[in-house]
């Protein structure tokens, strides 16, 4: 028998260090038609949800703030106009085609100059210890191989007394509302996929990685042991997704 | 932290009427520049009774409205839903302020003075309202922002009925069971849809391939 650790890469279990590629191909594939997937997938309504973490966070004019995982950048862009031209936004992300993708709309939105791009895993990030207000990781955090690992990272990258938002598929409150999005997301989704990005494995992958990820009060109980402290979240539409928030004390 | 009860809603409400202020003062004749003045300035709402928190960041850029703010405030308003409408119906803002029901923290010129700006605007409330919340909910709020807005005599009692329906849907942890039924329908029904939209477009891919061998 194999001794090589595995995790799970949405209902498959996998090797550790093959989740990454896994992941990494989901992504460069479904990169282009992301924003729109995201948007006919939720109804729009992640933007509300995004909206919300935004004021969470607290950032403000002046503020350091690193969105990991941050796609094609929509966080990010609504941040660099909160921090103003005192501020600093990074926008990372482990993956090069939904940064390049993320770039280009934001500099379409002439966003440019106040947003750096960089490549990096959330798991070691390549940042000084104390460097941000604010950490945001929004949708991310499930696809990490070792969240553990990810969360100790970004607390050592905040400053002390700085928040991490993490807003995360969860697990819905309600037995009939889980079920109808079960429904959705298995049956629905990966259609979709294939219709509109040509990729239903993609979205399947992404139905199955929202089921495998921690729920609410695991996730909370997991950013404590990391070392952040005030943890709280917030259910939002009934659970299908949290906002998780924790400062660095 | 004291949890809330599900923001979404919430939070969808102040999206449309920032949207709807923003889009009005794009159209004023001052552009959203008129509210320079108030730059840095944090103005809080909050209502006891139905529990609801507001905050209004007017700047050069326009006016930004969330739900949640744990910085500096300029002005704070604490009261109930009728004090907070007695105001808005003065005819005397700043005696209804120091005379009213509602208790007041800060420095009132500057919100009596956005109170004034603002209400020279024609916003358009319902539009993007209906677009966010539905035709009853986004409606009523829409009446009563109007009738807020445009000092009218209506009864404070009716504004508060339709206010305290408004926050009781807010408030709900979870749709409630028809609802969900409803919804888990429409998902089986677009599931189907889907599917035959699939088989659909395979045959076509085969055709095309036919015509072009
Ligand atoms: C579902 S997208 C979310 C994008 C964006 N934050 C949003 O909310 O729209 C997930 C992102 O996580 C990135 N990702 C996956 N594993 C990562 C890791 N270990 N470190 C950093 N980013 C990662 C993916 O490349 C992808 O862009």
């Amino acid at each position: 028998m194999s001794s090589k650790e595995t995790t799970h890469f949405g209902f498959r279990e996998v090797d550790k260090e093959q989740k990454a590629t896994l992941v990494a191909d989901v992504f460069h594939s479904v990169a282009g038609r992301y924003d729109l997937m995201n948007d006919l997938m939720s109804g729009g309504i992640h933007r509300i949800w995004k909206r919300f973490t935004i004021e969470l966070s607290g950032v403000r004019k002046g503020n350091t703030v690193l969105d990991i995982a941050g796609g094609t950048g929509d966080l990010a862009a609504r941040f660099s106009r909160l921090v103003g031209s005192t501020g600093r936004v990074v926008l990372a992300d482990i993956n090069e085609s939904m940064l390049q993708v993320g770039r280009d709309k934001l500099l379409d939105q002439g966003q440019q100059g106040t947003i750096e791009y960089v490549q990096a895993d959330a798991q070691q990030l390549p940042f000084p210890d104390n460097s941000f207000d604010c950490i945001t990781i929004a949708f991310g955090l499930r696809n990490v191989t070792d969240i553990n690992l990810a969360l100790r990272s970004m607390l050592n990258a905040l400053k002390p007394g700085g928040r991490l938002l993490v807003l995360e598929f969860s697990k819905p409150q309600n037995a009939l509302l889980s079920k109808a999005y079960d429904s959705y997301s298995f049956h629905v989704l990966p259609i979709m996929g294939r219709i509109v990005a040509n990729d239903s494995d993609s979205y399947q992958y992404l139905a199955e990685s929202i089921r495998k990820h921690p729920d609410q009060n695991t996730l909370r109980d997991m950013m404590e042991n990391a070392g952040f402290c005030q943890c709280t979240y917030h259910n939002m539409t009934g659970g299908i997704v949290a906002l998780h928030r924790g400062l660095k004390p | 932290m004291p949890s809330l009860p599900d923001p979404t809603l919430h939070t969808a409400a102040l999206a449309a009427l920032e949207v709807a202020t923003n889009r009005a003062l794009t159209l004023s004749p001052g552009g959203p520049q008129i509210l320079a003045p108030f730059d840095d300035h944090v103005f809080a709402f909050h209502c006891t009774a139905p529990t609801l928190d507001c905050y209004l960041l007017p700047s050069h850029e326009g006016l930004r409205l969330t739900g949640v703010y744990d910085g500096q405030i300029t002005t704070s308003l604490t009261g109930t839903a009728s004090d907070f409408i007695d105001l808005a119906q003065a005819e005397d803002t700043a005696a209804t302020l120091v005379n009213g029901g509602l208790s007041m923290e800060g420095n009132s010129a500057p919100l009596i003075e956005l109170q004034r700006v603002l209400s020279a605007l024609e916003v358009d409330w319902e539009a993007p309202l209906v677009d966010t919340l539905g035709d009853v909910a986004g409606h009523q709020i829409a009446q009563l922002l109007r009738q807020a807005f445009s000092w009218s005599q209506l009864a404070a009692s009716s504004l508060v009925r339709q206010l305290g329906e408004f926050v009781h849907e807010e408030a709900r942890l979870s749709p409630p069971r028809l609802e969900i039924e409803d919804f888990y329908r429409d998902i089986h029904e677009l599931g189907l849809r889907v599917d035959r939209l699939e088989s659909r477009t395979q045959r076509l891919r085969q055709r095309l391939q036919k015509l072009r061998s």
